[in-house]
């Protein structure tokens, strides 16, 4: 990741949603993007220009357009045609952005345009949050995460998923379904003081 | 045999390609059916052992030429549907109607101001009633501006009546049952008349009645009994101890004129006339 000031920048044509520009770089905002907010949380979140990303929840493509500017292909899939209006227009400035209109919980319908990734970004904000993303697990790259290297980050929204429980239930039921998936848990945070009742989990791969 | 959107897999593990132009590249992989049990995603190896494109950009050009016609399809799709329109007619009305007491309760305020002695005491109910009185206030800016919001307030009506009369073109079965406006508000709140018709009568029933009902999901406070189908005379004349009975009826009949109205399309009027003998029997049937 690339920090100015102690802001997270990214490298690419500015003006894609009035972002401010700082020595040429795109600022990119915590308290806009969970995904920046991680960043600024966890210093070990890294992404690099070989990878390739399946972004899932794409909205309108301000995160994506970062997202982009520092790897090699993003698949970007969102489902809600208000926000997908916003995405085509980053798709059309940034070559390495595929979108793809699709409910992330039907992968069979769009899998067919995807390749092998090296990591899933899950932050569609449905109740069975954990479940979409394991879902998605097929399109990792074999070996992806294997040796304690990021595979996989769940934006967890809790009040998406219950409102009846509280986050710290939520938040514990969702790391049991993504460990009894295979996935292993890196780092977790609640990304307070950016966002409220968010929590970011990083997942590595575990033994399969 | 895996297929991919750029062609398929064989039994000796080689991506045939399949040629066409984007359009029909996309049209096959709307037609595929993949099973993700079994499914693989596309890998580079592949895709460059296929030969089909020179290089990696070449790969990428083509494979957004067809994802970006499907997010379009998509996209259109949305917004040709007949209830867009609607849905945004509706949405419009109820912002209207926030802003005229927003700016009538300012300006009966500022009367106040010029006129001391004014009081609406006793004056309860529509700013009409105030207004022409307001019309013939000393001061020239406060009159301008009452007759812009007179003129906000034709609006306002007239809107109603588009919206009324869309209503019953394009959700019949619905507006039939609660009136236009009452049923253009419930499927403009459901987010569409796919999302209506796609909905339980018991959603339906509580539809505009979110925070009731999470607070009683919660388990703070009793059910609540309606939402915006309170709006509709049957259930708001209806006697309070019936009131529940009557929505629920109401509601179960309205998720099914919504699937009529977006599967059919058309009125129905043998399902409308067993309805409205229904829900007028629990209406008549009273509390005994």
């Amino acid at each position: 990741m690339i920090r100015i000031d102690g802001q997270i920048v990214s490298p690419g044509a500015g003006g894609v949603y009035n972002e401010r520009m700082v020595k040429g770089y795109r600022v990119w905002d915590p308290y806009r993007s969970k995904l920046a907010a991680l960043c600024m949380l966890d210093e070990s979140v890294d992404l690099t220009a070989d990878m390739k990303v399946l972004y899932l929840g794409a909205a309108n493509g301000t995160t994506v357009s970062h997202v982009a500017d520092y790897v090699n292909v993003v698949y970007a899939v969102e489902f809600a045609p208000r926000p997908l209006r916003d995405l085509l227009v980053v798709a059309e400035k940034r070559k390495n952005v595929v979108p793809i209109a699709g409910d992330a919980t039907r992968p069979d319908r769009y899998a067919p345009f995807l390749e092998e990734v090296d990591l899933l970004y899950q932050d569609v904000a449905q109740p069975d949050q954990a479940g979409i993303l394991i879902k998605h697990l097929p399109f990792l790259k074999q070996g992806a995460g294997i040796d304690g290297g990021m595979a996989a980050i769940l934006m967890l929204k809790t009040r998406s998923v219950d409102i009846r429980r509280t986050p710290e239930e939520v938040f514990a039921e969702t790391i049991e379904r993504l460990t009894g998936a295979g996935l292993s848990i890196l780092n977790t945070c609640w990304l307070e003081p950016y966002h409220h009742d968010h929590a970011a989990i990083v997942c590595g791969v575990g033994e399969r | 045999m895996t297929e991919y959107w750029c062609g398929s897999i064989d039994d000796g593990g080689v991506l045939v390609p399949c040629v066409g132009s984007a359009v029909e590249l996309l049209a096959r992989v709307e037609s595929l059916k993949t099973n993700m049990q079994t499914f693989r995603p596309l890998t580079a190896d592949l895709i460059e052992g296929s030969g089909i494109f020179p290089d990696r950009a070449e790969y990428l050009r083509r494979l957004r030429e067809v994802t970006i016609l499907q997010v379009q399809g998509v996209i259109e799709a949305a917004a040709s549907g007949k209830d867009a329109e609607l849905l945004q007619m509706v949405r419009m009305l109820d912002q209207m109607d926030e802003v005229i007491n927003l700016l009538s309760e300012r300006l009966v305020e500022w009367y106040q101001v010029t006129n001391p002695a004014f009081s609406q005491k006793g004056r309860q109910g529509s700013v009409k009633r105030v207004l022409p009185k307001i019309k013939r206030s000393r001061s020239r800016p406060l009159r301008g501006m009452a007759d812009e919001l007179e003129g906000l307030i034709a609006a306002r009506t007239s809107l109603a009546a588009d919206v009324s009369r869309l209503a019953a073109q394009v959700i019949p079965n619905t507006s039939e049952l609660v009136g236009g406006l009452v049923a253009a508000r419930v499927m403009a709140r459901a987010g569409g008349l796919e999302k209506l018709a796609r909905m339980p009568g018991s959603s339906v029933q509580v539809i505009g009645a979110e925070a009731a009902l999470f607070s009683h999901i919660r388990g703070n406070s009793p059910s609540p009994k309606h939402g915006i189908i309170f709006q509709h005379r049957r259930v708001h004349n209806a006697p309070r101890e019936i009131r529940g009975r009557v929505a629920r009826v109401l509601a179960a009949k309205l998720a099914i004129a919504a699937r009529i109205d977006f599967y059919r399309g058309e009125a129905d009027p043998g399902f409308l006339s067993s309805a409205q003998a229904l829900i007028d029997g629990v209406t008549g049937r009273g509390t005994e």
